[in-house]
């Protein structure tokens, strides 16, 4: 354990002296992600000027939403950059992993570490203030077991959204051209969470809460924390299974990781 | 004495799925999928003893990737036995991988990014070198390989020749027992080809690393190989001794005479006139048709010659020659 701790500290430590060599990337990357953000929560302050609420959501509380959803995303796309589909895919077919597979230690944990993507710091920086302000508009009533759910729920969304990251990398050992679909399910998936599930259409809300559990990782915990009552009618622990689906989603996806490599080492590419 | 490799009947098929094209094209590939099947591999078979230097020759898309990768662990096979070492390659990926070395021309296995020195260090901790064994080795091929000049320049900016000597090094840095070294002069210059396969030789020679190495360059070959394999069509088709192979196959044979004199008929039975130039004259000949001393005998019954050499045909036009008219076809 301690072993690959190590290991991986190092590779990562590879990364990151390499990314040093790059500042003006770093802080092209981090202009444009403060860009971004403030457009979108510009954009979102127009409409809700205009209509008031979103589903019966304020500005704060739909802030909450994205600013989660941002933080959390950041995170993953840092920690688990190795996995990015279309860095991963592109690995495949330049034979850099087969260079991996030569080495003898773990392979996932190889390719975690080989690569960190440190300008996301950028957007994970951007997505912490929006959830500042998201806190401090919607006005929530602080208890202990808010205080400390709250990384819990964060953890879980780095979990949820590197599991479908993974996913989506195995997939590419099949088909490349693929790599749309698994976007639609990563990025796609990260806006739609963005907005409260009630105002989307059953058959997609069902998607989120049965196929992939997007909807337990932060529409639930938001109802928790802003103190809202549940118009589906789930049981009243549902915001609470944040950790469960989560780590299911990743676990899902490491069993999937594990299969497609048997699958590659039998036909190559 | 035991074998490094065995290789016994191995075999690699892959499908490729066939793509329609349009959209009722596309539409039926859902439905039913059409594959070719590819026999990459095909029965292969061979043994290589510790200490050998072998070639392994063939055409693109013969097969010679697809059983490096099967050796390396990289692939699982179709069929067949295969043991390197001892080991199932593919069954205990990580503890053969310790054991050996690959060097694939194209790519390289160092932090793009990063200093040389920094890629080494790596793999110095992920291959668990010993440090007076690291130390002891840099310190070796640093000089072998000339490696001083750019051993802290970033990956990215190195020549071609720098990379593969560094990748070289990275290689050979944790002891393996078998290298594997596909295509390792691909694109170099003639001074660091040579550098190269001087390396290689040393590293055969004095510390006893078995090579197995795969090449376009036929002098690659013909300088460090003794014995050499040819695979085509996923099938071996000679695997011997690079004499036996010249002796084989060579083919024509050419014997350049320069007469004492300007004879207007230089024509001999068994031989044809390739090219003439004065007194010197250039015959080739099948090996198999006639002897060079029978030719000599029937030249020197009718003209007074001054001075005559045999050429061997050189490997290059040997091999082509068997790829060619598929000589080996069974």
């Amino acid at each position: 354990m301690w072993s690959a701790i190590d290991l991986y500290y190092r590779l990562i430590g590879a990364q990151i002296r390499a990314q040093l060599q790059y500042r003006v990337a770093f802080l092209v990357e981090l202009i444009g992600q403060a860009m971004a953000t403030g457009v979108w929560f510009l954009s979102l302050v127009l409409i809700l000027q205009r209509f008031k609420s979103i589903g019966g959501w304020t500005l704060g509380e739909v802030s909450f939403l994205y600013g989660m959803v941002e933080t959390a995303f950041g995170m993953m796309d840092m920690l688990f950059s190795g996995f990015d589909p279309g860095f991963f895919g592109r690995q495949v077919r330049r034979g850099t992993f087969d260079q991996l597979l030569l080495r003898p230690v773990d392979i996932t944990l190889q390719v975690l570490g080989s690569e960190f993507v440190l300008r996301r710091l950028g957007r994970i920086l951007q997505g912490a203030a929006i959830l500042a302000v998201a806190l401090a508009l919607a006005e929530v009533r602080w208890t202990p077991i808010k205080l400390a759910y709250l990384p819990v729920v964060l953890a879980s969304l780095v979990c949820f959204f590197g599991g479908l990251f993974i996913i989506g990398s195995t997939i590419t050992f099949w088909t490349v051209e693929s790599i749309e679909v698994v976007n639609i399910l990563t990025y796609g998936g990260s806006e739609m969470m963005s907005y409260p599930m009630h105002i989307y259409r059953d058959w997609m809300r069902r998607f989120f809460t049965y196929i992939v559990p997007g909807i337990f990782l932060n529409y639930y915990p938001a109802l928790f924390f802003l103190d809202k009552p549940d118009p589906f009618g789930l049981p009243p622990f549902a915001p609470f299974l944040s950790p469960v689906a989560g780590a299911g989603v990743l676990a899902a996806g490491l069993t999937f990781w594990r299969f497609g490599i048997r699958h590659y080492q039998s036909t190559g590419t | 004495m035991s074998s490094i490799i065995a290789v016994g009947d191995l075999r690699k098929h892959f499908k490729v799925y066939r793509h329609r094209r349009g959209f009722w094209g596309a539409l039926r590939n859902l439905a039913t999928r059409q594959y070719a099947l590819v026999r990459a591999v095909d029965g292969v078979s061979f043994e290589i003893q510790p200490g050998e230097l072998v070639g392994y020759l063939g055409p693109n898309g013969a097969g010679k990737s697809t059983t490096i990768k099967m050796l390396a662990g990289l692939l699982v096979p179709t069929g067949g036995d295969l043991r390197v070492d001892g080991r199932v390659p593919w069954r205990e990926r990580r503890a053969h991988v310790a054991r050996i070395g690959a060097v694939f021309g194209q790519r390289t296995t160092l932090w793009w990014d990063l200093p040389v020195i920094e890629s080494l260090d790596l793999l110095q901790y992920i291959y668990r070198i010993p440090p007076e064994r690291f130390r002891h080795n840099l310190a070796e091929f640093r000089e072998l390989l000339e490696l001083d000049p750019f051993l802290d320049t970033p990956v990215r900016a190195l020549s071609l020749g720098q990379r593969m000597r560094a990748d070289l090094c990275a290689a050979l840095l944790h002891d393996p027992t078998l290298l594997f070294l596909d295509e390792p002069t691909i694109g170099l210059d003639v001074v660091a080809k040579e550098r190269i396969r001087q390396f290689i030789r040393h590293i055969n020679s004095q510390r006893g690393v078995t090579v197995l190495l795969t090449t376009h360059d036929l002098s690659d070959v013909e300088k460090l190989c003794e014995r050499v394999m040819i695979i085509d069509r996923g099938r071996l088709l000679f695997d011997g001794a690079l004499d036996a192979l010249r002796e084989r196959f060579g083919g024509q044979r050419e014997l350049v005479v320069e007469f004492a004199e300007l004879y207007a008929d230089v024509a001999v039975d068994g031989a044809h006139v390739a090219r003439q130039d004065g007194q010197q004259v250039v015959y080739r000949f099948e090996r198999n048709a006639v002897t060079a001393s029978e030719l000599i005998g029937r030249l020197s019954a009718r003209y007074r010659i001054r001075d005559l050499s045999v050429r061997e045909p050189d490997i290059e036009s040997t091999v082509r020659r068997i790829y060619e008219e598929r000589l080996l076809e069974t």
